[in-house]
């Protein structure tokens, strides 16, 4: 439906790499192992995946805070790293970061209207008065009451940091956000706060998402569309409901079923994914996953899968699901009364 | 979000022969209506019973009331889920079980184990019950062994602490705690130092540690939140196996309700060092009352509410260095009455109790209250 | 570049009292360094005596209200010596310091935020100089220019250099991975504008503290130079020549002797107590709510 339209981020191909180990044994961890993805303006694209899957790692890449080894990022039909100084200060404008920890996100010496003013002084716009107007319109756009304004960081809840820092972000009317984890420093009641202002930003300002998360409840709650990754590689992405309701990939249904459900009625299902994440200084061969995989055959410990389309909106890397497609995961919820 | 709920009452009639089966232990439903610190005493001896427990921390210019009355009984054998966000009096309330807490933190009231007051125990009483019948397991895997000291003798260690045994008995038994609790090939493992185990894998170290004496009662603070959502999945089944196999009651802290739902028999809700409301589980999240339990239940991000908004609770935690008055939660109530001033009572309520003024003023009044209290402010 | 004042949007300022002079101690140093200072000032009103005038009758004389300190070898008047001492040994530690500061500080500054090369080279050269031991770094230096205070103040800032700027490198090493400065990156804020505006005001805390600490060492240094005869030059007053030449009549006239010590002791103990107070200050316990 779409495909006419380019998307405003595309991943193709990305790899990156750092040196592990010592002098003697130099070492590479694979961070990011040849990722392609896409996002498309407006939308919320969810990156999920347990530590060590790289979605971090690939989150500063296209926030374009480290470059990657190989393959390309192209936003809005341009490769980023062929841009030149002019182009690359406009793609810093377009492609703004939202970090974890709202605490240190701020710098404690400043007062939180310096520190929403800043992107406005470094790229000199407007003259002081008129960046006093727009610190203020950022602050009323984000909630942040006005007399908050020269209050220094430690004076505010995390709520209100993390909105502070969301403001800053938005100072220079970026088109895409990376936020790394935005809400998983924050409780509950905050949590809600803050995704009901990405979910109000993104409407009002036709804003696009790319959200790291490991909640997978808020990925629900947020995403349009979901990647999941896993030691580096992308496994699956489709639509929340793709993912949700009829996952592919087996690593993906194991995710899903490992979330502890705030009902009690729903009980955890009893299969468990067994044993760990494995280092990714040596991934395994082929399918990454094959070690944990209860349904892997020979084929998966030596190929890479590529990725099989499930639907218009869905694909997955996984040979299994290729030949016999999962069924959708609504029966096995139904059958809650007898584990 | 109304719809499940009410499906999920309806239900729980059915199922309480099952899922209750822990919670209900006393066979008549007359008493376990009536507050549960009055009857668990006559039916069976709780095995931990908090009575108006207070904790404050003494500062410099202030002190802040961290714990402000807390009475709770914890049943023998039950997995009792303590929630509330941070900075509730979640954490505080275990470590005065533990008695861990800093020495300017000041406690009253009772806090009985097994009938004995722990806050006016002897210390070296005390030292001695901690890591043999009362153990605990912390939150981060990292920090809670010893970073220079091989995983096997740490829990070999915990075991020589409390118990005369020889060097060789203690290894034998740590090496049989560590594949209990799915460690694989520990005799090879025994000697590796923490940082050669995966997050996961320490959890498992520092449950086995925790287990070594066969405790009666399992504190878990946040025993999964540094974990991944796979791995933390092995562990709380781990727990749960653990805990039916060894016959222990487990006091857990978290704040994720997701982990309360899947494994706790009982829950107990608290908001600025205040115990709100205590409830089986399926009770508590088919019908929360305390109208803080509702607001935090429904914030909780889900895929059914993703074409409105989630609903938030105004304003923040008050500061507990000048704590209001009554209820805690007042200021942000939406039923905010006159009466919530004075603190309320814990009242019984279904299975549980709830520590509010709608449960005991007439429901009626209450709206005409809330509405008096609505349109003045 | 421009640094923007903060938006006085709001009437009600609330703010959390910061430990700014770090509590009682902090405030006990600072106090005890002005009064230090006041008095090597005004020396010249304060000292009852000249601190040259030899009184052949008050050879060893003992303290009394006219020579509260008492008097010397040479008659001469123990506190009117002390007071002027104050002046060249305050100003030789807080010279020296400050010196080390001006150039120390800006080499941590740059290889801590540029790091690889940069890095490399500027902390090599930096541990060269660390190499040397401290005392014989400043006795070359001291017989290649000959004694003097002035030569005394430039030995001892250049043992300094690589303590400041190794203590502000490491901390900025920490603050420059910080979200707001990686934030501040990604919003297109200049290195110079992160530099200053980030970087050197949450990185300058430990320094500070390192500063005053030094400056404790900067007088016993000094004292120390002096007592072997290789910093002031007699008969200049100055508290390590002054505890030199006490030295000998030790059991004489402990006098001169014990209160050019205690001088010293005073000294340090002010720039201890404010060290202390600083250390607390930019503790991030004491940041945190």
């Amino acid at each position: 439906m779409t495909a006419t339209e380019a998307p405003l981020l595309e991943v193709r191909g990305v790899v990156k790499t750092f040196p592990a180990g010592g002098l003697l044994h130099r070492r590479v961890v694979h961070a990011v192992d040849g990722v392609d993805l896409h996002v498309r303006r407006g939308e919320v694209l969810s990156l999920v995946g347990e530590s060590g899957s790289g979605k971090s790692t690939l989150g500063r890449c296209i926030a374009g805070m480290s470059a990657p080894d190989s393959g390309s990022i192209l936003f809005d039909g341009q490769d980023v790293a062929a841009l030149d100084r002019a182009g690359r200060v406009e793609f810093r404008r377009r492609v703004q970061p939202v970090f974890q920890d709202p605490r240190a996100s701020l710098d404690p010496r400043w007062p939180i209207a310096r520190t929403i003013a800043e992107p406005l002084v470094a790229n000199g716009m407007g003259a002081a008065a008129a960046r006093d107007a727009r610190v203020a319109e950022l602050m009323s756009l984000v909630g942040l009451p006005r007399h908050l304004a020269d209050r220094r960081p430690r004076e505010l809840s995390g709520g209100q940091q993390q909105r502070v820092a969301i403001a800053a972000a938005l100072a220079l009317e970026p088109e895409l956000l990376v936020a790394d984890e935005p809400v998983s420093a924050l409780d509950v009641s905050v949590q809600a706060q803050i995704l009901n202002l990405l979910a109000e930003l993104r409407e009002r300002l036709g804003l696009a998402l790319l959200f790291i998360a490991h909640d997978l409840g808020v990925v629900e709650y947020l995403s349009d569309r979901v990647a999941v990754m896993y030691l580096g590689r992308v496994v699956e992405t489709g639509t929340v409901d793709d993912i949700f309701e009829q996952p592919q990939h087996p690593y993906t249904r194991a995710l899903i079923d490992a979330i502890p459900h705030p009902d009690p009625q729903r009980r955890m299902t009893t299969a468990r994914l067994a044993g760990e994440i494995p280092s990714p200084i040596a991934p395994p061969s082929g399918c990454h996953y094959h070690t944990r995989c209860p349904w892997a055959v020979d084929r998966c410990s030596v190929e890479r899968p590529g990725q099989t389309p499930f639907g218009p909106t869905h694909e997955a890397a996984c040979f299994v699901a290729a030949e016999h497609p999962f069924p959708p995961r609504t029966s096995v919820t139904l059958q809650k009364g007898t584990l | 979000m109304s719809a499940p709920l009410e499906k999920d009452g309806q239900e729980d009639g059915q199922k309480g022969g099952t899922v209750g089966a822990a919670v209900t232990a006393s066979p008549t439903t007359a008493s376990s209506t009536t507050a549960s610190s009055t009857t668990a005493s006559a039916t069976a001896a709780p095995i931990l019973a908090f009575d108006d427990v207070r904790v404050d921390y003494r500062g410099r210019s202030s002190t802040v009331s961290a714990v402000a009355g807390v009475s709770l009984e914890l049943r023998a054998g039950e997995t009792f889920g303590l929630v509330g966000e941070s900075g509730c009096g979640k954490t505080t309330l275990s470590m005065a079980v533990m008695g861990l807490l800093p020495d300017r933190a000041q406690v009253s009231g009772e806090i009985r184990f097994r009938g004995e007051d722990l806050v006016t125990m002897p210390a070296g009483r005390r030292r001695r019950l901690r890591g043999d019948d009362v153990s605990m397991v912390f939150q981060d895997p990292a920090t809670s062994l010893d970073a220079t000291f091989p995983i096997g003798e740490q829990v070999a260690e915990t075991i020589r602490a409390h118990r005369s045994v020889s060097r060789r008995e203690a290894r034998d038994r740590a090496l049989q705690l560590l594949a209990e609790v799915g460690i694989p090939d520990p005799a090879a493992r025994y000697s590796d130092p923490p940082h050669r185990l995966s997050g996961g894998m320490r959890q498992r170290v520092v449950i086995a540690a925790a287990l070594a004496n066969d405790p009666d009662l399992l504190l878990a603070d946040e025993p999964t939140t540094a974990l991944d959502v796979t791995i933390q999945a092995q562990i709380l089944d781990l727990l749960a196996q653990l805990k039916q196999r060894h016959g222990m009651t487990m006091l857990l802290i978290t704040h994720d309700l997701g982990v309360v739902a899947q494994i706790c028999d009982r829950v107990g809700v608290m908001y600025a060092g205040q115990l709100v409301e205590v409830a089986p589980v399926d009770q508590l999240f088919a019908a929360p009352r305390h109208p803080y339990t509702r607001a935090l239940l429904q914030a909780l991000p889900s895929r059914a509410q993703r074409s409105g908004r989630l609903a938030v609770v105004e304003g923040q935690v008050p500061d507990l260095s000048e704590p209001p008055s009554g209820c805690r939660f007042k200021e942000r109530c939406p039923h905010r009455m006159p009466v919530c001033d004075t603190t309320p009572a814990a009242t019984p309520a279904g299975a549980g109790s709830v520590a509010c003024w709608l449960e005991t003023v007439d429901r009626a009044t209450n709206v005409e209250l809330a509405e008096q209290v609505g349109g003045a402010a | 570049m421009i640094a923007l004042e903060p938006v006085t949007v709001t009437s009600r300022r609330r703010r959390i009292p910061m430990p700014r002079w770090g509590g009682r101690e902090g405030m006990a140093g600072w106090i005890i360094l002005g009064v230090l200072v006041l008095v090597a000032l005004l020396a010249p009103v304060l000292a009852p005596h000249s601190t040259e005038a030899i009184d052949g009758s008050r050879i060893f004389g003992a303290p009394d209200w006219s020579h509260p300190f008492g008097s010397d070898d040479l008659g001469r008047d123990v506190f009117s010596r002390v007071l002027y001492a104050y002046r060249a040994s305050l100003s030789i530690a807080i010279g020296s310091v400050l010196l080390a500061m001006a150039v120390g500080i800006p080499i941590g500054l740059i290889a801590g935020y540029a790091g690889g090369w940069t890095d490399l080279v500027l902390m090599r050269a930096v541990d060269l100089l660390l190499a040397f031991p401290a005392l014989l770094l400043a006795i070359s230096l001291i017989a290649i220019l000959g004694p003097g205070g002035l030569v005394a103040l430039l030995a001892i800032a250049i043992i300094y250099v690589p303590i400041m700027a190794r203590v502000v490198r490491s901390s900025v090493l920490v603050v420059r991975n910080q979200p707001y400065v990686l934030g501040a990156r990604a919003r297109g804020a200049s290195h110079w504008a992160i530099v200053r505006g980030h970087v050197l005001p949450n990185a300058i805390g430990p320094a500070l503290v390192q500063a005053s600490v030094l400056m404790a060492f900067a007088i016993i240094i000094e004292a120390a130079l002096s007592f072997l005869g290789l910093g002031a030059q007699p008969p200049t007053p100055e508290l390590g020549l002054m505890l030199a030449e006490g030295n000998n009549y030790l059991t004489q006239a402990p006098w001169v002797e014990i209160f050019p010590g205690l001088a010293i002791a005073l000294s340090v103990l002010a720039f201890n107590l404010i060290g202390d107070g600083l250390r607390r200050s930019f503790d991030p316990g004491q940041l945190a709510r």
